[in-house]
């Protein structure tokens, strides 16, 4: 073997004019394991997708095997040997384990060879330590860590000389996770090069060979895994620590105005969570996927229907096992996903800005046109939308546009108390962050209990008053602002005990 | 989530049980005991809505509706009868390879346009329309070739017949691809989560065509066999044909969300429906309680089936056992 099996050479990529990487570069060799770092938006998942054949590169190449490669689309991709792990869950629940496995396998015989298929699924579950599963058995009975490892087995079962594995662990267990990591062993072994993709340092550092950082969509450093620690890597991560949005304003003493939530449980998701949240602060809690931060906003917002606790707002029970019980005691949720539980993209930004007021915007059943127009414009400007855009529909303004509609339609409503986000700036540019925080920071100002999730360390940093790190569906820590990020940082990935 | 391959079996098992034990009754209420021409009758009302069923059933599974079959099953009878006066074989592969063709057109519209199926399949549905209007001058058109008519429905075996059995072929076949081949894991993978099979390396676009096109066939397929057996193509055959095809479909197991149904679902499905039509014409009562009885027995699968209900019992669960996180 001479020369390492993947060379990733100056790759770059915009999305709409914004770069999300740029000029990245770095080479693994045949059994080397080497992790991606970076926070949300750093640029891994751009690179992941590049190199596993879902998006082209605007500039740049990939070279596997000293033959340069067009990754065209996924099938090229599997016929050049680069199996994929992707972050979010791909496997399709309607088909059996079975099925999952060989579903879109180009080697796979065209009649299913049942006996021999099922053997060799056999195999690799037990190799995965899934041992209880059937090959016959339909997905959708597995649970979200079991499908997740059905999925790398599968991943790892092609034969592939490149294996992506894009945060495999984010929703497993610690045992589920060793299991992982022996596989992912035991294919690096077999000769293959492994890019590992993960937000849990500890375990990047234990089983990677080599760290590359990315930062802004650039490559930080390349550096072997046991000249780093957790600290260096958080501080290649962090690069200079962000400026805060400071209040000015005194935690409202009054606790009948603050949201009370006491032993706030979601089976599976969310283990308890008790949180007092003062009217005119901003709680942030920080969490990275499955740690139960977005789970706490959704169970308030009355999306999980099994979730059980008491909550209380302004001296009355919030019935939030339903989402009209939730809105109907005053608290508004934005969604993490503006597009399934969210905005209506194809109608205009008016629309969309009075859609959860329009009882208050006429008599009896009928709209008032001129009120609708006045109450959406004077939104828009609280909300900093150009007024120009009023009647063109959503969808063809920018991420951060957008956002900006999805929170103006909470604001400037004397029903609504406390303000939920999730994500608040997930896809948003720069420019388009400050002006959402800003607007977070106002609407706290005037007195509303804003609660937001997010992964985002800067993010973290400069809204949260208080800031509450989850790990596994608790609470980690409580920490008052401006706390020190590289701590915020090791309660996510690693929780206490590590420490 | 258990809940998933109980319906997808439960619902059609259920109809069909349900059914069969109403068709084994009907003596206690005529007072004539069954014979085995009723079952063949039975299995004749198979046949005429078995294919379109399937036909609708397959692009149900796979996460897609086509409202085209109707259109396609009555051009199919047009040119099956015009093309086959001399030649019923001649006149079928002709009928076959026309609703190919159409299935294939909208499968590739579908597909690269990437449109939803609904919109194309009902302009494909009006266009067929227009067009066995168009073939047959607006009249019934009579099929001379009096050897095919009573070969399609001849008795075999004493309750089948050539077009139950082709039919029943037809069924089984689908059966074997579905289940048993690597494109039929892919079309019910594009049914049950397409971003999914896309990263996993499916080419949904081809399955799409590939899908449509089947369909078509199907149902072409379906009106040459019906109309060799009434000895006429109607250019019109309203949309009854579409609705019973969709009752059966769901019947079987089928959801219009995708991901779920299979073949011997769709199967049980569409001799449910048959069964039902039959009971009714042997117990003589009026015309118009088959579809009271279609009515209730959609009405009770869709109950099953509902989200509603599952999240009224999940809640049910919450409140009555305080589950540990």
């Amino acid at each position: 073997m001479s020369g390492p099996l993947v060379v990733v050479d100056a790759l770059a990529r915009s999305f709409a004019g914004v770069p999300a990487v740029r000029e990245v570069s770095f080479t693994v060799g045949a059994g080397e394991i080497h992790a991606l770092c970076g926070h949300n938006g750093a640029g891994k998942s751009t690179v992941v997708r590049m190199l596993s054949g879902q998006l082209a590169p605007d500039a740049g190449r990939i070279v596997l095997d000293g033959e340069a490669a067009d990754l065209r689309s996924r099938q090229v991709a599997q016929r050049l040997g680069v199996a994929l792990v992707d972050q979010e869950l791909s496997v399709v629940p309607a088909l059996t384990v079975l099925e999952n496995m060989t579903l879109g396998d180009i080697d796979a015989p065209l009649v299913t060879r049942r006996r021999a298929a099922v053997r060799r699924c056999r195999e690799l579950l037990d190799e995965m330590g899934l041992d209880r599963l059937r090959p016959g058995q339909l997905v959708a009975t597995l649970s979200m860590g079991e499908r997740q490892l059905v999925e790398i087995a599968k991943a790892l079962s092609q034969r592939a000389r490149v294996v992506i594995l894009d945060e495999p662990t984010a929703t497993l267990s610690e045992a589920e996770s060793r299991r992982v990591f022996a596989a992912v062993r035991r294919v690096a072994a077999r000769g293959c090069a492994v890019i590992f993709v993960s937000h849990r340092l500890p375990e990047v550092l234990e089983l990677c060979d080599t760290v590359t950082v990315l930062r802004d969509g650039r490559r930080v450093v390349t550096a072997p895994a046991a000249d780093l620690t957790v600290d260096r890597l958080i501080v290649h991560m962090l690069g200079e620590t962000p400026h805060r949005l400071e209040t000015s304003r005194r935690p409202d003493p009054d606790l009948t105005h603050a949201l009370r939530i006491e032993h706030l449980r979601v089976p599976g998701r969310l283990a308890d969570f008790t949180l007092t949240a003062r009217a005119g602060r901003i709680y942030a809690l920080a969490g990275q996927l499955g740690s139960g931060a977005s789970d706490v906003l959704r169970a308030l917002a009355g999306l999980h229907a099994r979730a059980t606790g008491s909550v209380q707002l302004r001296d009355r029970a919030v019935a939030f096992r339903s989402p009209v019980g939730a809105a109907r005691a005053g608290i508004a949720f934005v969604s993490n996903d503006r597009k399934g539980e969210g905005l209506f993209l194809d109608k205009p930004v008016a629309g969309n800005l009075v859609a959860t007021r329009l009882d208050r915007l006429g008599r009896g059943p009928l709209v008032a046109a001129g009120r609708e127009r006045r109450t959406a414009r004077s939104l828009a400007e609280l909300a900093g939308l150009p007024p120009d855009r009023l009647a063109d529909p959503v969808l063809t303004l920018s991420g951060g546009n957008q956002q900006k509609v999805f929170v103006g339609r909470s604001l400037g409503r004397p029903d609504v108390h406390v303000l939920l986000l999730d994500e608040p700036t997930r896809g948003v540019d720069i420019g388009g962050r400050a002006a959402i925080h800003r607007l977070l920071r106002d609407a706290a100002e005037a007195g509303l209990v804003v609660v937001f999730a997010s992964t985002e360390l800067e993010e973290l940093l400069e809204l949260g008053d208080v800031i509450l790190t989850m790990r596994d569906g608790r609470v980690v820590d409580t920490y008052p602002g401006g706390a020190d990020g590289a701590v915020l940082m090791r309660d996510m990935t690693e929780g206490k005990d590590a420490a | 989530m258990r809940a998933a391959i109980r319906q997808e079996r439960l619902v059609p098992a259920a109809a069909l049980l349900l059914v069969v034990v109403a068709f084994v009754l009907t003596p206690l209420g005529t007072g004539s005991p069954l014979t085995t021409f009723d079952v063949y009758n039975a299995l004749q009302g198979f046949a005429q809505i078995g294919l379109l069923a399937l036909a609708v059933g397959l692009t149900m599974i796979a996460g897609e509706f086509d409202l085209s079959v109707v259109g396609t099953y009555a051009v199919g009878g047009m040119i099956a009868v015009q093309a086959g006066q001399s030649s019923a074989v001649l006149g079928l592969l002709v009928a076959v390879a026309v609703g190919a063709a159409v299935g294939a057109v909208q499968g590739a519209l579908i597909a690269w346009l990437r449109v939803p199926s609904v919109p194309v399949t009902l302009a494909a549905y009006i266009a067929l329309l227009g067009l066995a209007y168009a073939i047959s001058g607006g009249l019934s058109v009579t099929f001379t070739n009096r050897d095919a008519t009573l070969w399609v429905d001849q008795t075999v075996a004493g309750v089948f017949s050539p077009r139950s059995l082709l039919t029943l072929a037809a069924f089984v076949l689908v059966a074997v691809v579905l289940g048993g081949t690597r494109l039929g894991a892919e079309l019910r993978a594009i049914g049950g989560d397409r971003r999914a099979s896309r990263v996993a390396g499916v080419r949904v676009e081809r399955k799409l065509v590939l899908l449509f096109t089947t369909s078509g066939t199907l149902a072409a397929l379906g009106g040459a066999l019906l109309s060799f057996s009434f000895a006429s193509a109607n250019p019109d055959p309203g949309l009854r044909p579409l609705l019973i095809a969709a009752v059966a479909a769901l019947l079987g197991g089928a959801s219009l969300a995708g991901g779920r149904g299979t073949a011997t679902g769709l199967l049980a499905g569409a001799l449910s429906v048959a069964l039902l039509a039959q009971i009714v014409a042997v117990a003589y009562l009026p015309d118009y309680s088959t579809q009271l009885f279609y009515a209730a027995l959609l009405a009770v699968v869709v109950a099953i089936d509902s989200p509603g209900l599952r999240r009224a019992l999940e809640r049910v669960r919450a409140r009555t056992r305080p589950v540990e996180a």
